[in-house]
């Protein structure tokens, strides 16, 4: 689907814009004709030939998808004459062959260009942090989170409730286009669903007699409440948790970075344990290399190796422990976080490693996850400098995420303490509550 | 070599590919292999030799020579193997002495009875020649005169056979892939590359290709394959394990395939393989068969045999972490037997478990110690 870029194009000085972009709607139109020829041309070969049912089949769907699709580029052609922002020309040509793909992964949608469009009233702040978020300058679940309720914070402050209205009825429907915003800039984590869902019941519930400062005040308590106790607090338990199962002359191995591994390992160091640490990394994000660098500015630097992700059999049966971060855990035991986390979990199991996942409550999902395709994001090709350019027959796909199976996971450390994968759905209701 | 007086233009080509071997110039099983059989087609049209053990000694002297120079190029040592093992039977042939050849051949089994070549040129060419004479004093060179021409064919036969060996693995590669079929490739093999363009010849598919960290060899690969005009996909290595449950087929290099069945193959294979077993995925090995060696890989679990250039995992750029860091580059997994489906080899399909017997066939045992 072409997604006009805000870049203006380059030449939008010398012609008037209403002519250029007729231009382009005639040379869109002239190249849709082509394909539908082409395409059509292509069926009735496959329809001589007298392939399989299925190849048939196949090619129906796309032939018919054609003209509606060309009636809706030609459509946002139209409409962009009218905005009066020209299309990059970048964007156009990269669009040309984009239906080219296979179908099933579809579904994993374009990398979000970082200038997305601001609609209604949204607060600074978010503008700010949807940015933020879609340069991955703040990644990772709990990075996220925080600076998701600490942006709401601001919002709710600088939130006043129009007349006749009731903050409780109201603040919501002027929070949701802020969390469209931020949706728009990089799909929600699944931390960030459960606070906001956590924000919403605060809000709905919260007293109307009381006057608007106070209840302003009462809610953003709540929100440093949540982050004291299901983040900061959680992790330091995890810590102390964790920080057990290592021993010294232990190899610890981990994967990428998870905030919550590097924290512990960090307890470990400062209690003194004598312990190495093998990073494993890879590509898109690299975020080993930052872990690295916090593992090795300690005094004494703890002892680490580095190695890409497929060096991984060579390393793994040096290894005593794997520590993983996840992003979320779901209802069937199944672990969604950054790819490669699952593989990492496959081979500790074959070398039996044990694989100890350290893991927030408030990232639990009610959800099932049955294996990492269904549901994934695609890192911005930013993060693939080198890669070669994609064309008709080349698509680079760089998935963020993987799930990796209950059956790969030793145990879970959480603030309730160590559990089973599979006992997650258990969980919630020991903590007192019905739902996360 | 020491114990060959004559020629120093046939040391010097030996030491000249030693070298290169060693510097690591001459990279890939392939080339590592027609250079070997060039080297050795020379020594052999040079060497002296009034009987077949000293001309046998002669091309097992040079073969320690190139396999030491370079151990984990395996293909060389294999080169020589296969050319002494035709060596002994042209010798036999010549000799009249009846070869002791098993009736049933897997490789002949499996190819449906098609006959080897080089026997039946073989036979064929040693019928109207003189009785082959050892050792002879009135006339030393007798041995050479008769046996050499027959030699060079017999090399020349290992030759062909080397130069074809892309045409014919991916012979049957429609056979393999089917419509609509989504494969996952990583790394870059000649082999791999020839067998899935082949195949797209007949069959619409996909190929998802990892780019193997830190070679990035993939991405070559991608290049190659979709200006063949496939469909194809670049992932990073991590999202393998994401992207299993949607692939039918795994298609791998090897480097080196091992006499238990198990093989040698760019870092990765093995992530890529165990993955493909967690869902159950086949796993084909696409090799040329002078990729078969005859030895056994049982106490090295991790494959790290061979270490890449650290460089490129952790850059000069990254000044500070590079002293502190330990940064590990394996060239190959091992990737054992079980985790295989089958190989597919210019000798026809095989499953893991009957590849020691075409090592039988392909090779004399007494060289598995070159």
């Amino acid at each position: 689907m072409p997604e006009p870029s805000p870049t203006s194009a380059p030449a939008s000085t010398d012609s008037p814009t209403l002519t250029k972009a007729q231009k382009k709607a005639e040379g869109r139109a002239r190249q849709e004709q082509q394909r539908a020829a082409k395409a059509a041309q292509k069926q009735q070969q496959q329809q001589q030939s007298g392939q399989g049912p299925a190849g048939s089949s196949s090619t129906k769907p796309k032939g018919s998808a054609t003209p509606r699709k060309s009636g809706l580029e030609s459509n946002t052609a139209a409409s962009s004459s009218k905005d009066t922002e020209g299309a990059g020309g970048a964007d156009g040509s990269s669009d040309g062959p984009k239906s080219r793909g296979l179908r099933i992964f579809s579904h994993f949608g374009l990398p979000k260009t970082p200038g997305h469009q601001i609609k209604g009233d949204i607060h600074p702040v978010i503008v700010r942090l949807g940015l933020q978020f879609s340069e991955f300058k703040i990644c990772g679940a709990n990075a996220r989170c925080i600076a998701t309720l600490t942006a709401f914070k601001t919002v709710i402050q600088d939130y006043v409730t129009p007349p006749h209205n009731t903050l409780s009825r109201h603040l919501m429907t002027h929070l949701s286009p802020q969390i469209t915003h931020l949706v728009n800039a990089r799909p929600m984590s699944v931390t960030m669903g459960n606070a906001i869902r956590q924000l919403k019941l605060e809000i709905s519930g919260s007293d109307i007699d009381l006057p608007e400062q106070d209840a302003k005040d009462a809610l953003c308590h709540k929100i440093d409440n949540y982050i004291r106790d299901r983040i900061i607090i959680a992790d330091e338990v995890i810590e102390d948790l964790a920080v057990k199962k290592i021993k010294d002359g232990d190899v610890v191995l981990t994967y990428a970075r998870s905030s919550l591994v590097e924290k512990i390992l960090l307890r470990a160091h400062s209690l003194n344990k004598r312990f190495s640490v093998i990073v494993i990394d890879s590509r898109p994000l690299l975020e080993g290399k930052t872990l690295l660098h916090s593992l090795t500015s300690t005094i004494p630097p703890i002892p680490c190796t580095y190695a890409l992700l497929p060096a991984l059999p060579s390393l793994i049966t040096e290894s005593d422990i794997v520590l993983l971060g996840a992003h979320s855990l779901h209802a069937n035991g199944s672990v969604y976080s950054r790819a490669g986390t699952a593989m990492v979990a496959m081979l500790a199991k074959e070398h039996t490693v044990p694989v100890m996942l350290c893991c927030e409550t408030y990232k639990f999902s009610e959800t099932v996850m049955l294996d990492g395709f269904g549901k994934n994001e695609l890192a911005p090709t930013k993060f693939s400098p080198d890669a070669p350019k994609s064309n008709s027959n080349l698509e680079i796909l760089n998935p963020l995420y993987d799930s990796t199976p209950a059956s790969c996971i030793t145990a879970v450390v959480t603030e309730v303490g160590l559990i089973p994968p599979t006992s997650i759905s258990s969980i919630p209701l020991a903590l007192g509550r019905m739902s996360l | 070599m020491a114990s060959d007086p004559q020629s120093a233009a046939n040391q010097r080509i030996v030491e000249d590919l030693v070298s290169r071997l060693r510097r690591r110039q001459l990279v890939g099983s392939r080339a590592a292999a027609l250079e070997t059989l060039l080297v050795l087609r020379q020594v052999v049209s040079k060497a002296r030799s009034s009987n077949i053990n000293q001309l046998v000694n002669i091309i097992r002297a040079v073969g320690r020579r190139l396999v030491e120079a370079q151990p984990k190029e395996h293909s060389v040592g294999n080169t020589v193997r296969k050319v002494l093992h035709h060596i002994r039977e042209e010798y036999h042939t010549a000799s009249e002495k009846p070869v002791v050849e098993s009736s049933f051949s897997i490789a002949k089994f499996v190819l449906q009875g098609q006959p080897r070549k080089q026997t039946t040129i073989v036979r064929s060419g040693s019928e109207a020649r003189a009785p082959l004479k050892e050792n002879d004093p009135n006339d030393p060179d007798s041995f050479a005169r008769v046996l050499k021409p027959v030699l060079m064919e017999a090399i020349q036969d290992v030759f062909d056979e080397l130069e074809t060996v892309y045409d014919n693995i991916s012979k049957n590669a429609k056979d393999h892939i089917h419509s609509d079929e989504i494969i996952l490739t990583l790394g870059t093999s000649k082999t791999v590359d020839s067998f899935l363009k082949a195949a797209a010849h007949y069959r619409n598919y996909t190929v998802i290709v990892a780019e193997t960290a830190p070679s990035y060899g993939g991405r070559e690969m991608a290049k190659s394959l979709s200006s063949a005009g496939i469909s194809t996909f670049l992932v990073p290595d991590s999202s393998i394990y994401a992207l299993m449950s949607r692939v039918n087929k795994v298609i791998l290099g090897a480097h080196a395939i091992l006499a238990n069945g198990g093989m040698f193959a760019t870092s990765g294979s093995l992530l890529a393989a165990t993955a493909a077993r967690s869902y159950s995925t086949p796993v084909v090995v696409c090799a040329g068969q002078f990729k078969l060696t005859p030895l056994w890989n049982l106490y090295h679990e991790h494959g790290a045999l061979d270490f890449g250039d650290p460089s490129a995992v952790l850059g000069f750029d990254e000044g500070d972490l590079v002293e502190k860091v330990d940064v590990i580059n394996p060239y190959y997994d091992y990737v054992r037997p079980e985790l295989l489906d089958v190989f597919i080899t210019n000798y026809g399909d095989h499953p893991p478990s009957s590849i020691y017997r075409l090592l039988k066939e392909t090779y004399d045992d007494e060289d598995n110690e070159l």
